[in-house]
């Protein structure tokens, strides 16, 4: 289909593909699906006509919005440890999602959780064939689009009942939004997937350093490739393309410390190919430095309670606003009919505080998706497209401080509120939330690290703090987590962990007056309080760019399930942060005694 | 009690509570009442035709994988250092599995699966303290789960490299080590508590076994089979079917078995399955369908074109037909289980009941943990399981395996001889009665094994052929005053409750199953499941047909899914009772199926209907 006659439907919306720009005259590009075709689509919107007009139990309401999103995965996996391939995998699936929506936009189904089964959201899908069959993608549509015409009916049957009996919030604001709709089916093309055998091979080429190391128990490096084709097709005429495409690469190790406690390091990049990766040589020297630091926190001590200004540097930075200022970015109401303590881990503590200082003066937030690098970098976290189909768009959430505007789906945060294409997290209820992509942190008065690093001294000595605290980097429990743990030991941990606290900081020196830096253990930020932000002193003049993959999952599921097969994680949302250091004056921290276990009985058999 | 999911036909769900300890000794049990035999059948036994493979069969020391010796340096290492103390590490086994698999699927003519994976897992077993009592011993108290060995799969690197490998053991031994430390500890202190002790022991040792299979090699015609399924999906899927898909699983496994009773075992072998899957709703919402699952050693033993062919007209027939069936209500008559159903019951209703760690266990019922030598069925009825076993009147059985995955061989198991009760599937966990393995510890990688059935075959001494067997049910009919009799030709799957916390009872869900009258006419019925009680069932037992028909199927419980078979003659039961089974308040789709593609618009229009 050609570009000139998307134009002339005269309702399209020609957004060319960050990713195919800007890679498309440096690397071989990859080939259009074969599994959803113009055929196949014609075949859904077919089904999708059909049943917007005679979908319909008597007595009950008709569909007043059905959409699809198609997407199409295909991933290339290798890990391997000392040398050796451990895991290796090629995916490829198609599957169909469908959307039903009943009622009006003012009162419909969505973002309601049912109080005896989450799982009925008016969403339902179905595999699709890996080779264009319009027959049975028209079949799949049509069971599919059954299925979630009936849960939305009951879904939106139990939201009228919940609301009549009180306490469920807000019910003045309109539950969808209208959006024009977007037409754009030029083809997204994007590099070739790197080849499982040349991911093995860099895979076991890097992890062969960390062979003969006594104080390492277990270590790994694991590459990803993946890409992940969209379609979008609704009753309001939306029709559009998009194609997602990442690789990464960790580099993990454990050790355990002289006093038995775990110790994990990690070094993970992504980019949205193998080129934006690091080189083989910048790896292994990040393999010889987590190695050495892992030696260095075996007899590192263990942090005591602390309360005062900590500088997060670097990575540091990227985790403190993933963990605790991120997840509040969305506009999304909460789910209705979601128990108060699980809607927690939504955030929303911005929801109500548009045109308020939310954030220290001088710092400006923009989450902007259609960013395809930031600070020099490859940028993994735009999109043309979010999962409502909606065109990204750049948002200035914080404007010196103040907060102006929120990440938003077409679910609204208020009436006369619309999509501003952050669709991109699920959950229960079904409604996609308001969520960040490229999130660029930028600030006025920056200063270099060094004199950042004075004044959190000048801060320490001012408070007649015996040091003050430099956090470089947090734990991430889709790498780390280890599957070495007893039953006892992981009951243990799982009792013993707050999970509404940010994840433990892996890398945390005390810095003494002198200018003296010291490795330490255990550090555990208490509850960063949001109003924490507001006290933001200073930024560094360095940026920090960090492509990530946002898990769906809460950290304390992931470290119980264990590393799935030691792979780069793949399974998350695309996510991007650049941010200079940030200088906090006041964070608590507790130390952790988490994960100990008694040392080996029998000696590495590397000893021998 | 503890659903487990359904990957096949043959499906088994048992009580998954940990083992427990018995009493000193079992109380007398009161003798069953005697089977009645009120007919008299003829001194021809049903027919069995059997093939093994003696147990060294392939043995090839030259085939020896240098995994062998990595394995068994690292179990020396533990072995010689913590041996003594106070928490002796008295056994330690190591078994890595690895497992290529290519799944090919396609549905209604289309491609929907092309995966090949191949993967290594370790599993490691640690027992501290003695075989008299070790680590594994359940708990008496509410914390027996927490004492249970937390098991994962177990990453091991491919390849032969001694470092890479070496360390993987290393790690998961220290942690199955302090694990089972931690976990003897809990078993001592329980102990010391207890007044009713059993005196039988945790572990049976084994003999050491050598065995060296050369490695198998899995010969695949991808493109071959992609065109076959796609042809034998596009006949599946018809009319107002919600599935109709075909899938190929082609395997090559190696295992590798090292302990420190000194065995070191490979084994080499391939698999590959057919499935022919189609399903409908009924207008009542009852999701219906049809399985059909074809096994062999390799792609070349599976079904020819023509056969395929017979496949999808046999289940798309079933289907039709129970599309259109009534549903079944309660009732209690006399019926026939027809032999793959015969055998499939066998299997859920007896098999499950007879694996020897049931009997031990403190909170399972213990059907048969006092009825040895009593008999518990006709004398002309005897039971055995036979995991070298390779075919069965011709026809490849799927529960063949020369050792287990404790690493001991194989054996022939009497469990009914003439009626009476002789004998247990065992693996290493001794019960009152029988202290060693019979080779019959099995798992799927990443969980303990259990004792499991094999092959399990039913023999009848006395036997009249298929007709008269019908003829008989007609007879039994009228002599009962029924309206009809009952005539199961396919069952499933189902579940039977071994918990002393429920009724020893078992259910299992019949695909098709006819109302059989007096004057001969069969009407099929759905919705219903047959339900009952073990003993009683065995004892209703009344006549056997000439004919055997084997079962291949993959069974699971608590130790994951292991291939079996079952072989039964058809049998006829002077009683059964059939449930209403769950129909789901379900509707089918309201609109009709979408038309085929020659029905759909042209190209443009269906892009302007887009907009």
């Amino acid at each position: 289909m050609s570009h000139a006659r998307i134009v002339a439907s005269g309702v399209a919306v020609a957004l060319l593909c960050a990713s195919g720009v800007a890679l498309a005259g440096k690397l071989p590009l990859g080939e259009p699906s074969r599994a959803v075709t113009e055929e196949i689509l014609d075949a859904i919107a077919e089904e999708m006509n059909r049943s917007m007009t005679q979908l319909q139990i008597p007595g009950a309401p008709k569909p007043y919005h059905i959409s699809y999103k198609i997407t199409e995965v295909e991933v290339n996996d290798a890990a391997a440890s000392l040398g050796s391939t451990t895991s290796r995998r090629q995916r490829h699936f198609v599957n169909l999602e469908a959307r039903v929506r009943v009622g009006n936009p003012d009162l419909d189904n969505g973002n309601f959780v049912l109080p005896s089964d989450d799982g009925i959201d008016g969403v339902a899908g179905i595999n699709l064939p890996l080779e264009a069959t319009p027959r049975i993608a028209r079949r799949a549509a049509w069971l599919a689009t059954d299925t979630a015409y009936k849960e939305a009916l009951i879904q939106l049957r139990a939201k009228m009942d919940a609301r009549q009996a009180g306490g469920v919030g807000r019910t003045d604001i309109p539950s969808w939004t209208s959006h024009a709709p977007s037409v754009n089916e030029a083809v997204v093309l994007v590099p070739r997937l790197e080849t499982l055998p040349e991911i093995e091979a860099r895979a076991q080429r890097l992890s062969a350093g960390f062979r003969g190391q006594l104080h390492i128990r277990d270590s790994r490096v694991a590459i990803t490739s993946y890409l992940e084709r969209r379609w979008y097709l609704s009753t309001e005429g939306t029709s559009i393309t998009d194609t997602r495409r990442a690789s990464g690469i960790v580099v993990a190790a454990s050790g355990q410390a002289d006093d038995n406690q775990e110790l994990n390091q990690y070094f993970l990049r992504y980019g949205r190919t193998a080129a934006d990766l690091p080189s083989d040589a910048e790896l292994t020297a990040e393999a010889k430095r987590l190695s050495a630091t892992l030696l260095e926190l075996a007899k590192a001590p263990v942090i005591e309670a602390y309360s005062g200004p900590v500088l997060f540097e670097g990575e540091g930075a990227v985790g403190i606003i993933r963990s605790a200022l991120a997840p509040h970015l969305g506009g999304t109401p909460l789910p209705e009919g979601l128990p108060p303590q699980q809607a927690k881990q939504h955030g929303g503590a911005f929801s109500d505080t548009v045109g308020l200082r939310v954030l220290a003066p001088g710092l400006t937030l923009v989450d902007d998706p259609t960013a395809a690098t930031g600070a020099g970098k490859a940028l993994i976290g735009g999109y043309r497209i979010d999962d409502e189909g909606t065109p990204s768009q750049r948002v200035e959430v914080v404007r010196d401080g103040k907060l102006v505007s929120l990440l938003q789906s077409r679910t609204p945060s208020g009436r006369g509120a619309s999509s501003n294409g952050h669709a991109r997290r699920t959950a229960d209820g079904g409604a996609f939330r308001g969520s960040a992509t490229n999130l660029f942190v930028n600030a006025k008065g920056g200063v270099a690290r060094k004199a950042l690093l004075g004044k959190l001294l000048a801060t320490v000595k001012a408070e007649g703090l015996p040091y003050g605290l430099i956090v470089r980097r947090f734990d991430d429990s889709a790498i780390t987590a280890a599957p070495e743990r007893s039953r006892r030991e992981l009951v243990q941990l799982v009792k013993s962990s707050d999970i509404d606290l940010p994840p433990p900081a892996l890398l945390a020196y005390r810095v003494y007056p002198g200018g003296k830096q010291e490795l330490v253990r255990g550090v555990q930020l208490a509850e960063v309080p949001i109003r924490a932000w507001k006290d933001v002193m200073a930024t560094s003049t360095e940026q920090t760019v960090y492509n990530f993959l946002a898990a769906n999952e809460q950290w304390l599921e992931l470290v119980i399930r264990g590393t799935d097969d030691g792979f780069v994680p793949s399974g998350g949302i695309e996510s991007s942060i650049i941010t200079p250091d940030l200088l906090f004056k006041e964070i608590d921290v507790v130390p952790s005694t988490l994960g100990q276990r008694p040392k080996p009985r029998i000696a590495s058999p590397i000893l021998k | 009690m503890h659903r487990l999911p359904n990957p096949g036909a043959l499906v088994a769900l048992t009580g998954l509570l940990a083992c427990g300890g018995g009493g000193p000794k079992p109380p007398e049990t009161l003798p069953l009442p005697e089977p009645a035999e009120t007919v008299t059948l003829p001194e021809i036994a049903a027919v069995i035709k059997t093939s093994t493979s003696a147990p060294q069969e392939g043995h090839d020391p030259a085939a020896a994988s240098p995994l062998l010796g990595i394995m068994s340096k690292e179990v020396s290492r533990w072995t010689s250092q913590l041996a003594a103390g106070s928490d002796p590490l008295y056994y330690l086994a190591y078994q890595l599995v690895e497992q290529r698999q290519i799944v090919l699927e396609a549905e209604g003519g289309a491609l929907t699966t092309d995966s090949d994976d191949t993967a290594r897992n370790l599993d490691v077993e640690v027992r501290v303290g003695s075989p008299g009592l070790d680590n594994t011993r359940p708990l008496s108290t509410e914390e027996r789960g927490l004492n249970d060995p937390l098991t994962r799969r177990g990453v091991v690197p491919f390849g032969e490299d001694p470092q890479a490998i070496g360390n993987a053991l290393w790690l998961e031994t220290d942690r199955r080590y302090r694990e089972a430390v931690q976990a003897l500890a809990y078993v001592r202190q329980d102990q010391s508590t207890l007044s009713r002790k059993t005196q039988v022991p945790d572990f049976a040792r084994s003999q050491p076994e050598t065995y060296y299979e050369r490695p198998a090699t899995l010969v695949v015609d991808k493109a071959g089979w992609v065109q076959r399924l796609k042809r034998c999906s596009a006949a599946a899927l018809r009319g107002a079917a919600t599935r109709g898909s075909c899938r190929v699983q082609l395997e090559l496994n190696t295992a590798w078995f090292v302990n420190s009773e000194g065995s070191k075992i490979q084994q080499s072998w391939t698999t590959a399955q057919l499935a022919v899957s189609v399903g409908v709703k009924a207008d009542d919402g009852q999701g219906l369908s049809r399985l059909e699952q074809r096994f062999g050693r390799t792609a070349s033993d599976l079904p020819s074109d023509a056969d395929i062919d017979q496949i999808i007209k046999t289940v798309s027939d079933d289907l039709d037909a129970l599309h259109d069936a009534p549903l079944g209500e309660p009732y209690v008559g006399p019926a026939i289980l027809e032999g793959r159903a015969a055998g499939v019951f066998f299997h859920e209703v007896f098999g499950h009941r007879i694996e020897g760690h049931r009997q031990k266990d403190d909170t399972g019922g213990q059907t048969f943990a006092a009825m040895g030598q009593k008999q518990i069925a006709p004398s002309w009825l005897s039971v055995y399981d036979n995991p070298t076993l390779q075919t069965i009147n011709g026809m490849q059985v799927n529960g063949f395996y020369r050792f287990d995955d404790e690493g001991v061989r194989a054996r022939h198991v009497p469990l009914i001889d003439k009626g009476k009760l002789v004998g247990f599937l065992m693996g290493r966990n001794p019960i009152e009665g029988f202290d060693d393995s019979n080779g019959h510890g099995r798992r799927s990688p990443g969980l303990p094994p259990v004792s499991r059935q094999g092959n399990l075959v039913v023999e009848a001494s006395r036997s009249v052929e298929r007709s008269a067997l019908e003829q008989m049910l007609i007879e039994e009919i009228k002599k009962q005053d029924r309206p009809f009799g009952m005539v199961f030709t396919d069952i499933s799957g189902g579940f039977t409750n071994t918990s002393a916390f429920a009724p020893q009872a078992f259910k299992v869900n019949p695909v098709m199953a006819y109302r059989l009258y007096p004057d001969g006419r069969r009407v099929l019925v759905r919705g219903i499941d047959l339900s009952g009680t073990p003993l009683v069932a065995l004892q209703s037992i009344r006549a056997a047909s000439r004919e055997v028909e084997t079962f291949n199927g993959i069974c699971g419980a608590e130790s994951g899914w292991v291939p079996v078979s079952a072989s039964a003659p058809s049998l006829l039961l002077e009683k059964l009772e059939i449930e209403k089974s769950f129909v789901p308040p379900d509707r089918p789709p309201l609109l009709s199926p979408p038309p085929s593609i020659g029905a759909v618009a042209p190209a443009r229009a269906a892009k302007e209907t887009r907009r």
